[in-house]
């Protein structure tokens, strides 16, 4: 990274939007930066199988995934930086970033910053954070060969991580908050299959997690439908209960953002900060998947490319 | 430099890509045990780390002392290995 330097275009993130968008426009040699605090490849990166990205009739490791999108932009000239994007301020004829690795300037930004798992706020979750609850499946399921599990949520993620986890735990209690999965059809299906090792329990709310002696003993839940609490015995707690955007950094900005976080865009994918775009699962609207992310990322690159030939749409307010 | 350096990993695990491919752009040559391979030492970095999670990266200084790094974290890594 330089610092002296004004970039044309910084990207904040590098997942799925970003390595996408990074090939477009490396490609046509506009300068690009990245910037990534965790890994390149986002959560695709951290999904152990990844059936529905076209292309592959087989499917492919989210890891092999990560790696082709990396590699792809990294061949076109794209340079990722490790770091971590503080706070972006409008400058006039560019924006000015402020990072972990210092300050750098470029003429747009793509705000490609995807989501994290959201925590669920209940007793002992932050205390055993990593020491029995867990928010990666991929990461750290290893450790619970031949162990019970819980697992929260009931959304596509939820279920998709609970059926990986059975190749080491020998029983899942999967705890659903509503009366019906968010999960998508397909996947439900393939949870049916599963039955022999994971139980589903619906409207069953996650209370409480209590060790004893520093490790994980149950998880204390409600079966909403009588009332009564219910305990679930287990080793660790698997949480995939919902997303929040990554945009605390832009709360004090005129970028403006959905109720929940989400980044607000036109039909451009643009802004409301001149030269700045966003695209994937940061973007309110976005439909949080891989293929929908490389998508809105190759569309960001053109805008970003009109918008660097003096080309740029009007904001819509 | 330091005198040894050994990354506990598993299969799927991204970080642990992320942490080998650092020490590998800095020309650092690492020891690697992946779990799945060798669950029997699960035990060991549970307790080398603390935390049911890896990359686990223990850093072995030239007077012994140890750093442990837990997930993929530069900030501790890249002046564990420097010194
Ligand atoms: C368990 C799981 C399974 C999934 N399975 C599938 C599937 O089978 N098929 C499918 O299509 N989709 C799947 N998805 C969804 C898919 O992974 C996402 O839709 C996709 O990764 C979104 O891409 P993105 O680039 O928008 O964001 P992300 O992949 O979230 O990438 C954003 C990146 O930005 C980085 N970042 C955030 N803030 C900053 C900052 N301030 N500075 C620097 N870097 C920052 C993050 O570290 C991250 O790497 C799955 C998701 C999960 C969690």
């Amino acid at each position: 990274m330089d610092t002296d330097k004004l970039y044309d275009v910084i990207m904040i993130g590098a997942g799925p939007a970003a390595l996408s968008a990074a090939i477009y426009t490396t490609r046509e040699d506009i300068d690009t930066l990245l910037f990534e605090r965790g890994v390149p490849g986002g959560l695709a990166a951290v999904t152990d199988w990844v059936d529905n990205y076209p292309g592959f009739p087989d499917g492919l490791s989210g890891l092999d995934l990560a790696e082709g999108l990396r590699k792809q932009a990294e061949r076109f000239g794209a340079v990722i930086e490790l770091g971590e994007v503080l706070s972006i301020r409008d400058e006039g004829d560019h924006k000015l970033l402020e990072t972990t690795s210092g300050e750098v300037k470029a003429k747009a930004v793509l705000l490609a910053m995807g989501s994290d798992y959201k925590k669920i706020g209940v007793p002992g979750e932050v205390e055993y954070y990593a020491r029995g609850v867990h928010y990666c499946a991929t990461c750290d399921g290893a450790f619970y060969r031949d162990k019970r599990l819980v697992v929260v949520g009931g959304g596509n993620s939820a279920v998709q991580e609970a059926i990986f986890l059975t190749r080491f735990a020998t029983h899942i209690d999967l705890l659903v908050r509503s009366d019906h999965f968010r999960a998508s059809d397909v996947l439900v299906k393939e949870l049916a299959k599963h039955a022999d090792k994971i139980t589903v329990h619906m409207n069953t709310t996650t209370d409480e997690i209590v060790a004893v002696d520093n490790k994980i003993v149950k998880v204390v839940g409600t079966d909403k439908t009588t009332g009564n609490k219910v305990d679930f015995p287990t080793d660790g707690v698997f949480i995939f209960a919902g997303l929040i955007p990554n945009t605390q950094f832009l709360k004090d900005t005129c970028i403006l953002l959905d109720e929940i976080g989400f980044v607000l865009t036109d039909e451009h994918l643009q802004t409301r900060m001149p030269g700045v775009f966003a695209a994937g699962d940061v973007r309110s609207g976005a439909t949080m998947q891989i293929a929908s992310a490389a998508g809105e990322g190759a569309t960001a690159a053109l805008k970003l490319r009109e918008y660097l030939e003096g080309k740029p749409h009007p904001i819509a307010n | 430099m330091p005198k040894n350096i050994t990354i506990f990993t598993t299969n799927t695990c991204a970080y642990c890509v992320q942490v080998k491919k650092w020490l590998g752009a800095k020309g650092m040559t690492y020891e690697e045990v992946n779990l799945d391979q060798h669950p029997e030492r699960q035990a060991e970095a549970l307790e080398i780390s603390g935390a049911y999670t890896v990359p686990v990266t223990v850093v072995t200084q030239q007077d012994d002392s140890k750093e442990v790094i837990v997930g993929f974290n530069l900030a501790k890594l890249a002046p564990a290995v420097a010194s």
